[in-house]
C-alpha cells in the first residue's frame, strides 16, 4: 500500500508555519512555563496542534515469560475550528493510534496502527482527564488508576496502571526544549513508574496471559518542535532495579551532531527528579541492527553513562525486530522497542529495563513533528 | 483427390458473387450470435464488476432492514470484537446538470482504507504543485468531490473545474480510475450527509469480520448482514430474469443463424449438383467428391466464422452499451466496458460456423452421395421426391411440436424449459412449411398469375418444383418474419398494458423526486399537504429487503390518498381493500403473488425492526414496477414495521374542483426548486416510464433487425442458386419466344412469391409467438401478466419488410437475366 496518509500528514505536519497557511489559523506556541493542574493537564490540549498520550511497559507473566507493549494515541490538528462544528465528521484533528506488542520468548513482534477523525465518537481526547479512544483502542483514568485496552487481530490487551511515585515534569518544569528557536519545545511530563496489572494477548498466543510489571507514560503538547536541520531523535525510558529510572532523549542533526537542547531526567527511588543537561549523559553505540523491511540502520547496544548519578548501564533490546512502518496513520518509520540491561547505580550492581524509541533512521522527521 | 479439390475450389472463384454471397450469409449468422452473446457476458460482467468494486476488501455489509441508519452505532461497531475494519457509507444517485444520474459515494477516506484502499488514498495522493489547504480539501471543502477519469472526460472536466447538479455546483479536486468503468463521483461523508440533509445518518457499513457467527449474534434483531456471497447472489437474482431474457435472445440469434448457415451450406452442395455428377462421370469416386465438398464447406464455415466473429465482436460494442443503459435504468447505475478481445472469439465463431455449415451439408451430401450420377447430371431432384420428402419433414416436425407443446403444457413453471418448448415449438412450424407450400401451390399460383399473368404461374411452380432449396428459404425467412412479428407483437402489448397500469397508479398531478434512491425532506412533504387547494399527497417509500431469502421490495404510501385518487388494477377485487389497507393489512403485486404463492386473506411475514410481524394480505394489483415482488403497505405501517421515516418521491393530487390548479402546481415547483428536488409534470413522469420501457426492448428491437438481415441472404442465396440452377430452363423460355422483361418479372415474382409465403406464415406463427411469449415466458421470468393487445402495426412493418427484403434479394438475380439471358441457347439438349 502506498504511504497516503503519510502523505497527508507529512502535508499537514510540514506546512506550518508556513507562507501559505491562512493567518487567522495560529496554533499555541510552547513558550514560557506552564501552569500545570492536573487531572486538567492529562486531558487534551486542543490548541496545541500535536499531542500524544504514550504508554510503553515491561510485564511478565506467572511462568516468567517477558513481553513489552506500546500503545499511543496521537491527536494531530488539522484547522483550529471544524467547517461545521455540529457535524462530527467535519475535520478538525486526526488521531492517529499505534499499538504493538513484543513476546521475547518467541521472539514475535507485531504492531497495528489505526486513525480516524473524530466523527460520531470514533476518536478523540476528553478535555480536563485523561481519557482518549480511537476506534475501541482507549485509555482511562478513574481516580488514580489507569486503564488501557487495546484489540487487533489476534493480538490484545487489557491493563490497570496505578503510578508509584508523582508524575514528573521534564526540562524547565515541564517545558523541554528541541532546539534554539521561539516555540521550539513541547511540554512535557511523564508517569515513570506506573504498576501494571492485567492480560494480554500475543498474536498466534491463543488465550489471554495474566501479567504483571511496570509502565511508562509519557505525556507531550506542542506545535513545532523540531526544526529542519534535524533528522530525529532517540529516546530512552529505564528503570532500574535499585528504583531509580532515567529518560533521556537525543535530537540528532542532519550534520551528524546532536541538539544542545537534548537533555535528560533522572527520577529518585523517592519520586524526586533531577535535570540532566546534554554534557552530562554519555551513549556510546556498542552495535547496529538493519532493517530488512524498511532499510533502516539503527543502533542495536548501547552504552549509557551519566557520571554525576554514578549510573554505567549496558542496554540492548529483547528481539532486535521491534520496528514500526506506520504508512497506514502517521507516515512514521521508527524503532520502538522493549530493552534491559546491566551494570552500575550510585556504585552498587543493577539491573534494569524499559523502552527505546529510534526515529530519523529510515527517512529524515526533519521539521515534522 | 487433389484434382477434384481443386476444381471445386477454382469453381469457387469463377462464381465469386455467389461464394461471397455465401460467405457473407455464414458471416451475418456467426456475427449475430457472437455480437449477442458477447454483449450480455460483457454487460453482466460489468455489472458485478461494478458491484465488487463498490464493496472493496469488504466481507460483509450490515444494513437497516429498509432506511438509512444512525451513524452512531459505528461506535459500537468500533468496540465489537469481531470487526476488523468498518467503513460507513452513503450511497446515493445525484443528478447531474446535464440530466444523468451517477453514483454518489459518500466515505470516510480513513475508515475507508482497509476496506476500499485504492479510492481511499485518492484524496491524499502526492501533488507537489497544490497548497496545503488544496491538498486537504477533500475533507474541509464541502462542495469539494473526487470524480472518475472517465466522467471527467466526458464532462471536460479537470481539477478545478465545478459540476453542476442538481444540488448545486461540485468543485472537482481530483479524479481516480475506476476498473470497472463506473461513473461516479466520491465525497467526504461529512459533506455527503450535508449535501443529501442526511444529518448522522448513513446507507450501510461495509465490515471486514474474522468472526461471523459472533457478529452476528450481536448484531441480529433490526439489521440485516450480507456477506459477499450472499450479496452477489442478492445481485445475481436482481438481474436473473433480465439474464435469462439475454440468454434467450443470444439463443434466438443462434437458432436463425444456424438455419441461415444451414441454408447456405445447403445451398452450397445442392447447387453442385451437376458438377458433382460430371466429376463422378469422369470417374472420380465419391469419397473424392464428398471430400471436395467438405472442403469447400469448411472453407467457407472458416472463413465466414473468422469473418462473422469480427462483425460480431464490433457489433457487440455497440449492442454491449445498448444493454449497459437496459441495466442501469432497471437495476443499477451502470457504466459498461465491452469484452477486451480474446482469440477465443473467433475460436467460437468458427466453432459456429463450422458446426453449423456441417450440418447443413450433411444431409445434401449423403444424399448426393448416394445418387446415380446420371440423375445427378441432370441438375436436381425432380420434384416428386420433394414432395414426398416434404411430408417426411412434416410428420417430423409434427412431432417436434407435439413434444414442444407437451413440454410447455406439462413443465411451463420452470423458465428453461419454457424457452426449450417455444424454441420447439417455432423449429417444428419450420419443418411444417415445405408441405404447407405444396398444399398452396394452387393458391399461390394463382396470386402470382394476377401479379405477372404466365410469368407469375410459372414463377410459382418453380418455388415449388425446387422445394430443396426454397422450403428452406422461406422456413429461415418465415421464422425471421415470425420473430419480428412475435416481438413486436409482444412488445407492443406489454407497452400498452405498462401505460394502462399507469394510468390506474400513477395519476398524481406532480411528482417531486422519482428515482428511488433520492430523498424528499419529511418536512417539505408537511410543507406542500398544507397549501389550501392541494387535495392529497402521497409519499411514496421504497425499499428493498429480504423476504423467505430472496430480495423483494417493499412500498410505502398514504392508503386514504390512494384511495380517493388512485384507481388500482386488481388482479382480485376493488378499492374497497384500501380500508383494509389504512387498518394495517397490505396489498402484494401480482409478482409477489405468484413468486411466493400468496393470495388474499394470506399472511407475509416480515422481519421488522423488532422482530418479525406478520401482515395480512388483503388484494392483489397489478404491476409493473418490479418483477421481485412488492409489498405495499400505509406509511404508517411501513413506520411501525423499520422505523424509516425516508420518503422518495412524493405525488401531489390537487382537487379536482379547484380552480387556482396551475398557480397552485407552480408554487409547489417553485418550492421544490429551491430545495432542489426535481419535479415532474404527470405526463412527463409517463414518459420518463415509457422511455425506460423503451430502452429495455433497445436490445430485442435489434434482434428484430438482425433477424430481416440474417433472412434477407438467406432469401437473396435462394434465388441466386435456383437462377444459376436454371440456366436451362432459360434456355428453353427462350426458345418458347418469352422476352427479357418477362423472364425478369419471373424471377421478380419468384422472390415476390417466396415473400408471400414466408410472410403469411409468419402472421401465424407470430402470433402465436407472441401469444407465447406473453403468457409463458414473460410470465415465467417476471412473474407478471401482460394482456394481449392486437396491433396491426408489426404485421404492417414486418410486411413492408418482407416485401423489401424479397425485391431487394431479387435484383442482383434480375440484373443477372438482363446480362445472360439475352445470350442464352438451349446449349445441352
Amino acid at each position: 500500500m502506498r504511504p497516503w496518509i503519510a502523505a497527508l500528514l507529512v502535508t499537514l505536519l510540514s506546512s506550518f508555519p508556513c507562507p501559505e497557511a491562512p493567518a487567522q489559523e495560529t496554533w499555541k506556541q510552547a513558550v514560557g512555563p506552564w501552569s500545570w493542574s492536573f487531572p486538567r493537564d492529562h486531558g487534551a490540549h486542543p490548541e496545541f496542534r500535536t499531542e500524544w498520550w504514550y504508554f510503553t511497559g515491561n510485564l511478565r507473566d506467572a511462568a516468567g515469560n517477558r513481553y513489552g507493549y506500546q500503545l499511543t494515541f496521537f491527536r494531530q490538528g488539522v484547522r483550529l475550528r471544524a467547517s461545521d462544528p455540529r457535524n462530527p465528521w467535519s475535520l478538525r484533528d486526526l488521531y492517529p493510534a499505534h499499538f504493538a506488542i513484543t513476546d521475547a520468548r518467541t521472539g514475535a513482534f507485531r504492531y497495528a496502527e489505526q486513525i480516524s477523525r473524530a466523527g460520531p465518537g470514533l476518536a478523540g481526547a476528553a478535555k480536563g482527564g485523561l481519557n482518549v479512544w480511537n476506534l475501541g483502542w482507549s485509555a482511562k483514568m478513574e481516580g488514580s488508576l489507569i486503564r488501557i485496552r487495546a484489540q487487533h487481530g489476534g493480538m490484545g490487551l487489557e491493563l490497570e496502571l496505578v503510578p508509584r511515585k508523582p508524575l514528573v515534569l521534564h526540562g524547565d518544569r515541564g517545558l523541554s526544549r528541541k532546539g534554539p528557536g521561539r516555540g521550539q519545545a513541547s511540554y512535557y511530563y511523564s508517569l515513570t513508574d506506573l504498576a501494571t496489572k492485567g492480560t494480554i494477548r500475543t498474536p498466534g498466543g491463543g488465550a489471554p496471559v495474566s501479567v504483571e510489571g511496570a509502565s511508562w507514560l509519557d505525556r507531550e503538547f506542542s506545535s513545532n518542535a523540531l526544526t529542519k536541520d534535524q533528522e530525529g531523535w532517540d529516546w530512552f525510558s529505564i528503570r532500574l532495579s535499585d528504583g531509580r529510572e532515567l529518560m533521556l532523549y537525543f535530537l540528532r542533526k542532519k550534520d551528524g551532531t546532536v541538539e544542545q537542547e537534548s537533555s535528560g531526567t533522572l527520577v529518585e527511588a523517592d519520586g524526586r527528579s533531577l535535570g540532566l543537561k546534554t554534557g552530562e549523559i554519555g551513549v556510546e553505540v556498542l552495535a547496529t541492527w538493519t532493517s530488512q523491511r524498511s532499510g533502516g540502520r539503527y543502533p542495536g547496544r548501547w552504552r549509557i553513562r551519566v557520571p554525576a548519578a554514578g549510573i554505567d548501564l549496558t542496554i540492548a533490546p529483547l528481539v532486535a525486530e521491534q520496528e514500526l512502518i506506520t504508512e497506514g496513520s502517521t507516515g512514521v518509520t521508527y524503532w520502538e522497542g522493549a530493552v534491559d540491561g546491566r551494570g552500575a547505580s550510585a556504585g552498587s550492581p543493577v539491573t534494569c529495563e524499559g523502552y527505546v524509541e529510534m526515529t530519523g533512521y529510515a527517512g529524515s522527521l526533519g521539521g515534522q513533528f | 483427390m487433389r484434382t477434384v479439390t481443386r476444381s471445386f475450389l477454382r469453381h469457387l472463384y469463377r462464381r465469386r458473387s455467389l461464394s461471397l454471397l455465401q460467405l457473407l450469409g455464414i458471416a451475418c449468422g456467426v456475427a449475430a450470435v457472437v455480437g449477442m452473446a458477447l454483449s450480455a457476458r460483457s454487460a453482466l460482467s460489468s455489472f458485478s464488476q461494478a458491484v465488487e468494486f463498490l464493496r472493496g476488501k469488504s466481507t460483509h455489509t450490515l444494513e437497516r432492514l429498509a432506511g438509512p441508519m444512525d451513524e452512531s452505532i459505528l461506535r459500537q461497531l468500533a468496540a465489537d470484537p469481531a470487526v476488523v475494519s468498518f467503513a460507513p457509507v452513503l450511497e446515493r444517485r445525484l443528478k447531474l446538470g446535464n440530466g444523468d444520474l451517477v453514483r454518489l459515494l459518500g466515505i470516510d477516506p480513513f475508515l475507508d482504507r482497509a476496506i476500499r484502499p485504492e479510492l481511499s488514498r485518492v484524496p491524499f495522493e502526492r501533488r507537489t504543485s497544490r497548497s496545503f489547504e488544496d491538498s486537504i480539501a477533500f475533507l474541509t471543502d464541502e462542495r469539494a468531490v473526487l470524480i472518475e477519469a472517465g466522467l471527467a472526460r466526458t464532462l471536460g472536466l479537470a481539477t478545478g473545474g465545478s459540476v453542476p447538479t442538481l444540488k448545486g455546483p461540485l468543485r472537482v479536486v481530483g479524479s481516480f480510475a475506476n476498473p470497472s468503468g463506473e461513473p461516479l463521483i466520491l465525497m467526504d461523508i461529512a459533506h455527503t450527509q450535508k449535501l443529501l440533509g442526511l444529518g448522522g445518518r448513513i446507507d450501510h457499513v461495509d465490515l471486514i469480520l474474522d468472526d461471523e457467527g459472533g457478529f452476528a449474534s450481536r448484531w441480529r434483531e433490526g439489521y440485516r448482514i450480507q456477506s459477499k456471497r450472499q450479496r452477489q447472489d442478492t445481485f445475481g437474482a436482481m438481474v436473473g430474469a433480465f439474464r435469462l431474457n439475454l440468454e434467450a435472445l443470444s439463443l434466438m440469434a443462434l437458432f436463425v443463424s444456424v438455419f441461415l448457415i444451414y441454408n447456405t451450406a445447403m445451398f452450397a452442395v445442392v447447387s453442385r449438383r451437376r458438377d458433382a455428377g460430371i466429376l463422378r462421370s469422369l470417374g472420380a469416386s465419391r469419397a473424392e467428391v464428398a471430400g471436395a465438398f467438405l472442403t469447400e464447406i469448411a472453407l467457407f464455415g472458416t472463413l465466414g466464422g473468422l469473418a462473422g466473429s469480427l462483425f460480431g465482436f464490433l457489433l457487440s460494442r455497440a449492442l454491449t452499451e445498448v444493454i449497459g443503459g437496459t441495466i442501469s435504468s432497471l437495476y443499477f447505475f451502470l457504466r459498461t466496458a465491452p469484452m477486451p478481445w480474446s482469440w477465443w472469439v473467433p475460436a467460437a465463431g468458427v466453432a459456429v460456423g463450422l458446426g453449423a455449415s456441417l450440418l447443413g451439408s450433411l444431409y445434401p451430401l449423403v444424399e448426393l452421395t448416394r445418387t446415380d450420377p446420371a440423375v445427378t447430371l441432370r441438375g436436381r431432384s425432380g420434384s416428386r421426391g420433394n414432395r414426398r420428402r416434404a411430408w417426411i419433414v412434416a410428420l417430423a416436425g409434427a412431432g417436434c411440436l407435439i413434444a414442444s407443446i407437451l413440454l410447455l403444457a406439462f413443465f411451463s413453471k420452470r423458465v428453461y424449459a419454457a424457452f426449450i418448448g417455444v424454441f420447439g415449438f417455432l423449429f417444428g412450424l419450420s419443418l411444417l412449411t415445405g408441405v404447407i407450400m405444396v398444399l398452396a401451390e394452387p393458391l399461390l399460383g394463382r396470386v402470382l398469375a394476377s401479379f405477372g399473368g404466365l410469368p407469375g404461374r410459372i414463377a410459382a411452380g418453380n418455388i415449388i418444383r425446387n422445394l430443396g432449396r426454397t422450403g428452406v428459404a422461406v422456413a429461415a425467412f418465415m421464422m425471421a418474419l415470425s420473430l419480428s412479428i412475435g416481438l413486436g407483437s409482444m412488445i407492443g402489448s406489454f407497452r400498452q398494458s405498462l401505460i394502462w397500469w399507469m394510468g390506474t397508479q400513477l395519476r398524481g398531478d406532480l411528482y417531486v423526486s422519482n428515482a428511488s434512491d433520492m430523498e424528499v425532506p419529511e418536512g417539505f412533504y408537511e410543507e406542500i399537504r398544507g397549501i389550501p387547494g392541494v387535495g392529497g399527497v402521497d409519499t411514496y417509500r421504497k425499499a428493498q429487503v429480504t423476504y423467505r431469502g430472496r430480495a423483494i421490495h417493499v412500498a410505502a404510501i398514504q392508503a386514504g390518498v390512494l384511495q380517493r385518487f388512485a384507481r388500482f388494477g386488481w388482479v382480485e377485487g376493488g378499492d374497497g381493500h384500501w380500508e383494509a389497507v389504512k387498518r394495517g393489512d397490505v396489498i402484494v403485486s401480482e409478482s409477489f403473488a405468484r413468486s411466493f404463492g400468496a393470495s388474499p386473506g394470506g399472511v407475509v411475514t416480515l422481519e421488522g425492526a423488532k422482530g418479525p410481524v406478520d401482515l395480512r394480505i388483503e388484494g392483489v394489483f397489478y404491476d409493473y414496477s418490479t418483477e421481485h415482488g412488492l409489498v405495499m403497505m400505509d406509511r404508517a405501517t411501513y413506520i411501525a414495521l423499520y422505523g424509516d421515516r425516508t420518503i422518495n418521491s412524493i405525488a401531489v393530487f390537487i382537487d379536482p374542483s379547484e380552480p387556482r390548479k396551475r398557480r397552485i402546481l407552480d408554487d409547489i415547483r417553485a418550492r421544490a426548486a429551491a430545495r432542489g428536488l426535481p419535479v415532474s409534470t404527470r405526463e412527463q413522469f409517463h414518459r420518463n416510464i415509457l422511455e425506460v420501457f423503451d430502452s429495455t426492448f433497445a436490445v430485442t428491437r435489434s434482434m428484430r433487425i438482425m433477424a430481416i438481415v440474417i433472412a434477407f441472404f438467406g432469401i437473396t442465396g435462394a434465388l441466386l442458386t435456383l437462377f444459376i440452377e436454371r440456366r436451362r430452363d432459360f434456355g428453353i423460355l427462350r426458345a418458347l419466344g418469352f422476352s427479357t422483361g418477362q423472364v425478369a418479372r419471373m424471377t421478380l415474382l419468384e422472390a415476390l412469391g417466396m415473400g408471400i409465403v414466408s410472410f403469411a406464415l409468419s402472421s401465424g406463427v407470430g402470433t402465436v409467438l407472441a401469444v407465447l411469449l406473453i403468457r409463458v415466458i414473460n410470465l415465467r421470468s417476471f412473474n407478471w401478466t401482460v394482456f394481449y393487445f392486437p396491433d396491426w402495426q408489426p404485421y404492417a412493418v414486418t410486411a413492408a419488410t418482407a416485401l423489401a427484403a424479397s425485391l431487394g434479394a431479387a435484383l442482383y438475380p434480375i440484373w443477372k437475366v438482363h446480362r445472360t439471358y439475352p445470350q442464352m441457347q438451349i446449349r445441352e439438349e
